[in-house]
């Protein structure tokens, strides 16, 4: 006797998955940046920072700018999935805006009508504030110089790398916690990430909305691609430089959002595992002795001879 | 001479075709996952559920409500084995509960596969990897070894049920346990 019922529990499975699938292709689409060349004067205009508190945690990206008429200054605070906005126009009172980033598209709305939609397009953002003093306001905003830090993997998983940019700084840390590592520095034009370090390391990549994807180079002639996403804390580049057995020993950590950790200890020519970070306040133990690392920040000299 | 042989092999042969079928079945899916996962360059993935700090959390959540139907799903079909005829009511209990279990997997299972891929950077990540393509070809093969479960040896489906309950509970065990032991049991 053959039964339909097994086949139908599994067919509303595959389903299930497929409307799953296809509902992340139609938030993920990433949309064109048509604003990009006509609303740049603006994006360069001095920005007042507005704090905000609308955001609990911790930011990990800050964008400031104005309406392309300069009637209305905006802040507007990105982490992860959600985003904030503060919209000040001189009146006594803010407005606060609230929403989801998905992709490079941010939709944020606030209980009074007011509406803001944004696209990301590298380091700038671009938009239209609806509804706010009954009329709408294109607007164009920069990240601001606050440190962003992008962590993923090379698309073999080969290596985890963490870029942390200040500004149009950066620095970044890339290892595969055993044998490959290298400190790289450089800079950020535009979307453009530019780094470099020794013995032939570099990455190129480009920023795209809430993601860094480029080609990563620990040494010459081993290179792999990547991709990154701007991450919250703990994510980050953090290094110790101590003295183990008389050794000049330095350890680096890529650490990625979730807390995954991959480091490497480098004691003259040798290269082993780093030892596990404690990520609350830095610490970490080798050879039963105490030490402490402190984060990297993108305007740091992290590539020395 | 030939005669007894030929009634024995047709009893076995019965039942042989349809459980070799279920069971490479499941091995394929297995495989298909695992390979696509393996293959497949990650791409962001959003799974931001609301009320939940983040997907990672979102995700641990789906996967411990998913083991308590899981466990009503045990404890139904071992009270099912135990009885010559089940009731229709313990019969419905199993397979929604089964039903709802999976499902509560599936966007588990879609931003594990799309957003991260297999990852064998630490024990617990590989064996999560490996689990996750045993739960769902087990899962395949359970559903085509009901399909023509009177055909079937009687050992099957627990034997099937078992597996995926197990790769279940390793697979809470390895993200979910490690999550919350981690980083804090909070949404």
């Amino acid at each position: 006797m053959t039964r339909r019922g097994p086949l139908v529990t599994l067919g509303a499975v595959i389903v299930v998955a497929l409307i799953f699938l296809w509902a992340n292709t139609l938030v993920a689409k990433p949309h064109s940046a048509s604003a990009s060349a006509s609303a740049s004067p603006w994006a360069s205009a001095p920005a007042t920072l507005i704090p905000v508190s609308s955001v609990g945690t911790a930011v990990h990206a800050l964008y400031a700018g104005r309406s392309s008429g300069d009637q209305v200054t905006l802040a507007i605070a990105i982490n992860g999935r959600k985003a904030a906005a503060d919209l000040d126009a001189g009146l006594p009172s803010e407005v606060s805006l609230q929403g989801t980033v998905n992709g490079s598209q941010i939709t944020m709305t606030a209980s009074n009508g007011i509406g803001l939609d944004g696209s990301l397009s590298g380091v700038n953002m671009f938009g239209v504030i609806t509804g706010f003093l009954g009329q709408s306001f294109p607007f164009s905003a920069a990240q601001a110089v606050v440190e962003a830090v992008y962590a993923g993997r090379s698309s073999g998983n080969q290596v985890t790398v963490a870029v942390v940019t200040d500004g149009g700084q950066a620095a970044a840390y890339v290892c595969n916690g055993r044998t490959i590592e290298a400190w790289l520095q450089g800079s950020v034009h535009g979307s453009q990430v530019s780094l470099s370090g020794l013995h032939g390391a570099g990455l190129t990549g480009t920023l795209s909305g809430l993601a860094m994807f480029g080609i990563v180079t620990p040494s010459s002639g081993l290179s792999f691609p990547f991709s990154a996403e701007l991450s919250p804390r703990p994510a980050g580049v953090y290094q110790a430089r101590i003295v183990v057995n008389g050794l000049a020993t330095r350890i680096g950590w890529a650490v990625l959002p979730d807390g995954t950790q991959l480091g490497v200890t480098v004691a003259g020519t040798t290269r082993y595992a780093a030892p596990p970070l404690d990520l609350s306040d830095g610490s970490f133990t080798l050879d039963g002795a105490s030490y402490h690392a402190s984060s990297v920040a993108g305007n740091q000299t992290v590539v020395t001879p | 001479m030939t005669s007894q042989p030929a009634a024995v092999s047709p009893a076995r042969d019965q039942y042989a075709k349809p459980l070799l079928t279920a069971l490479l079945a499941g091995c394929a899916v297995a495989l298909a996952l695992g390979l696509y996962a393996k293959l497949h360059h990650p791409v962001p993935y959003a799974l931001d559920i609301r009320g939940f700090s983040s997907p990672l959390y979102a995700k641990a959540w789906l996967t411990t409500v998913a083991i308590v139907f899981a466990i009503v799903q045990l404890a139904s079909g071992w009270r099912v084995t135990r009885q010559p005829v089940p009731s229709a009511r313990l019969g419905a209990l199993h397979r929604w509960s089964g039903r709802i279990a999976i499902v509560l997997t599936v966007p588990v299972l879609i931003h594990c596969i799309y957003a991260l891929g297999f990852g064998t950077y630490s024990i617990r990540v590989i064996a999560h990897s490996v689990l996750g393509c045993v739960f769902y070809g087990a899962f395949v093969a359970k559903m085509l070894s009901l399909v023509r479960r009177d055909s079937m040896p009687r050992w099957v489906l627990p034997v099937l049920g078992g597996v995926v309950f197990v790769s279940l509970i390793g697979l809470w065990a390895t993200s979910a346990l490690w999550l919350f032991t981690t980083k804090g049991v909070h949404s």
